[in-house]
């Protein structure tokens, strides 16, 4: 007996498209709103910056020159930002677990649902 | 009406008009990635130094390789608008289709709006040059976007052929430029001397960091699937253009690797916001600067036109089945193209260009493919499994299974860590948007599809069920 | 000229989005919907290509 699906009215149809559109701007606004989002460089300025305590050679200082910066001072922060690439293992284990269990739920959900689909398109009155 | 195809059952039915070649594949696959090489990759070297920068390309080339082949078979098989959509539903499940599809739109949409931002910053960049600071980007970026939905509103031979000129042009503006800065024409010289100098700023951690941003180089090449039901030989012509796809990406990515950090100091070349054309600014010469400002551009056009392009196919695919309102899975009657889809995504992609940084978008955008890469692996092992070789024809057979499959899964949980290292909070946030999203799909959503349906591939039953 | 280049860009954006809308209200008006919506996954295997061996 094949499964005969609700028809759905057309305002039932915008609250599904407004329930998708919430859902996904959510997901990236909220992060950048609480400020949480992004690694941010940290740039570490060093006093009385010249080309070469900044550790450019001759060839990278005319580099800079054709890009625009003539002046040390000016790529100071450029040069000496860096990331900061400490982390918690603890926030690690709760990544993975959301990866991996996301992936099992997925599959498992999927496949209680891809049985019922095959039951009826391969059902015995078929072939 | 010759538009229109009769059933058996004697009703008239609209479809995709099959228009395409292998070469239409080629420009819609390569064409969306090139723009990586233009804008994007680079960060790569900001997150983990120079030689990080070039191990990550050469990584992630080799995670895209084992996309490309895994791709190609499945496929070639399951022909269908809305590709790995299509087929995650067949092979997997709905739960699992639905998810697919979900990635397949965000990836997209997200990467349409980075590029529609890299256009408004390279404008700004051009007038700045010219003495005019402080352009207003935002007409140039809601422009781009308008124009390319109209262009893939009216027809997608039109635009395939248009993307497969720009990106031409765009691939030609790298060699261009590798050529003739080996031949010396540039003024300041190539210098790599902080390979020596400063190796790993940030030690091997900064080399698995890298590897975030070294997937931009080819992101979205596994959007070919998508055309699968506009070509006109889809088993043949899309393992072809995508290997040809790969190829192309590979050989520009190293150019582009080499010209970039042999003419930039690499701190410069970290957090540049178009590092080819930033790469013929140092060289002096304005033939070549012209030639990369119109490189840039192009690539940008053509990537964010195959996204609209994809992404659309994707949205319609779902409609179609009653994932989504079956109101987006209509066919324009004149046009072939799935109009309602396409001008639906137009107020999304602009929403995300003009409101969230570049980064953001980029991130959001490389999450949502890895997910779908992390899925290839374990549909490809059930598509052998559940049919296996000699069950059904396919149009290619991969070699080495299941050797691809398990580097390709080794390289995405390596890719996971990367994102987690700086970029933690934002895939966190991503991973509960679907399991949410699965949770309203299963739960309330699904029970407007029709069960059997879903199954449209004339295949036997699959083994084990 | 770079002003007028954005007074134009904004014009030619909203030209696109008009034309766009326009024909999609047209054709929704002019053709049934249950034609629009009418195509379907898998025709083309079912015409073109068997997958059985």
């Amino acid at each position: 007996m094949a499964y005969e699906p609700p028809k759905q009215s057309f305002a039932g149809q915008i609250f599904d498209v407004i329930t998708l559109l919430v859902l996904t701007i959510g997901a990236l606004y909220i992060p950048l709103y609480l400020g949480l989002a992004g690694a941010a460089k940290v740039p570490n300025p060093i006093a009385n910056p010249t080309w070469e305590a900044l550790g450019q050679n001759a060839t990278e200082q005319q580099q800079w020159a054709a890009l625009g910066v003539t002046d040390a001072a000016a790529a100071n922060d450029m040069i000496t930002a860096r990331f900061d690439y400490s982390f918690s293992w603890s926030a690690l284990i709760v990544m993975a677990v959301l990866v991996i269990g996301y992936f099992v739920m997925v599959v498992r959900l999927s496949d209680r649902e891809y049985r019922e689909v095959i039951e009826e398109r391969f059902g015995t009155k078929r072939r | 009406m010759e538009d229109f195809t009769s059933t058996a059952a004697g009703t008239d039915r609209i479809r995709l008009a099959r228009v395409l070649g292998p070469s239409h594949v080629w420009a819609l696959g390569v064409g969306i990635v090139l723009v990586g090489e233009y804008m994007g990759w680079n960060f790569s070297v900001g997150k983990g130094g120079m030689i990080a920068g070039l191990m990550a390309c050469w990584v992630a080339g080799l995670l895209y390789t084992c996309v490309a082949m895994i791709d190609s078979e499945v496929t070639s098989t399951v022909a269908a608008a809305g590709g790995q959509y299509a087929q995650a539903k067949h092979i997997v499940g709905p739960l699992m289709a639905f998810n697919v599809g979900l990635f397949l739109v965000m990836a997209y949409t997200m990467l349409e709006a980075a590029n529609a931002i890299t256009v408004g910053f390279l404008l700004d960049t051009v007038a700045g040059m010219q003495g005019q600071a402080g352009l207003n980007q935002q007409p140039f970026i809601v422009l781009s976007i308008m124009f390319l939905a109209w262009l893939n509103y009216r027809g997608v031979l039109a635009t395939l052929t248009f993307n497969l000129v720009i990106t031409a042009i765009a691939f030609i503006a790298i060699i261009a430029l590798f050529v003739s800065v080996q031949f010396g024409a540039s003024a300041v010289p190539l210098d790599f001397s902080a390979i020596t100098s400063d190796p790993l700023p940030y030690g091997w951690v900064g080399i698995i960091a890298s590897l975030h941003f070294g997937l931009w180089y080819y992101l979205g090449i596994e959007g070919t699937c998508q055309a699968a039901e506009e070509v006109r030989s889809p088993a043949r012509s899309l393992p072809y253009g995508t290997m040809a796809g790969i190829m192309t990406l590979l050989i520009a990515a190293t150019m582009t690797w080499y010209i970039c950090s042999g003419l930039m100091p690499w701190e410069y070349l970290g957090q540049a916001g178009t590092p080819l054309f930033d790469a013929a600014r140092v060289t002096g010469n304005t033939g070549l600067m012209v030639l990369l400002f119109v490189g840039t551009a192009f690539a940008t056009l053509a990537s964010a036109n195959g996204c609209i392009n994809d992404a659309s196919r994707a949205w319609f695919s779902m409609s179609r089945d009653r994932y989504l309102p079956s109101w987006f899975g209509a066919v324009h009657p004149v046009y072939r193209t799935p109009y309602r889809a396409i001008v639906f995504l137009v107020p999304i992609a602009l929403i995300f260009a003009l409101g969230a940084p570049l980064d953001q978008v980029v991130t959001f955008s490389i999450l949502s493919g890895l997910l779908g890469y992390t899925f290839m692996t374990f549909n490809m092992v059930m598509f052998r499994n559940k049919w296996p070789l000699g069950k059904i024809k396919r149009g290619y057979v991969h070699p080495f299974h299941p050797l691809p499959t398990i580097v390709l899964l080794v390289l995405c949980s390596t890719a996971y860590l990367a994102v987690f290292l700086g970029y933690g909070t934002q895939l966190s946030a991503m991973m509960c948007f679907y399991i949410v999203a699965s949770l309203w799909f299963h739960f309330r959503r699904y029970k407007f599809v029709r069960r059997g349906d879903q199954f449209t591939m004339p295949w036997p039953k699959p083994e084990g069920y | 000229m770079w002003n007028l280049l954005e007074y134009a860009a904004w014009v030619l954006s909203a030209l696109f989005g008009v034309l766009m809308v326009a024909d999609l209200i047209r054709i929704d008006m002019t053709y049934d919907s249950e034609l629009l919506i009418s195509s379907r996954e898998g025709e083309i295997e079912a015409t073109a290509e068997r997958h059985e061996l």
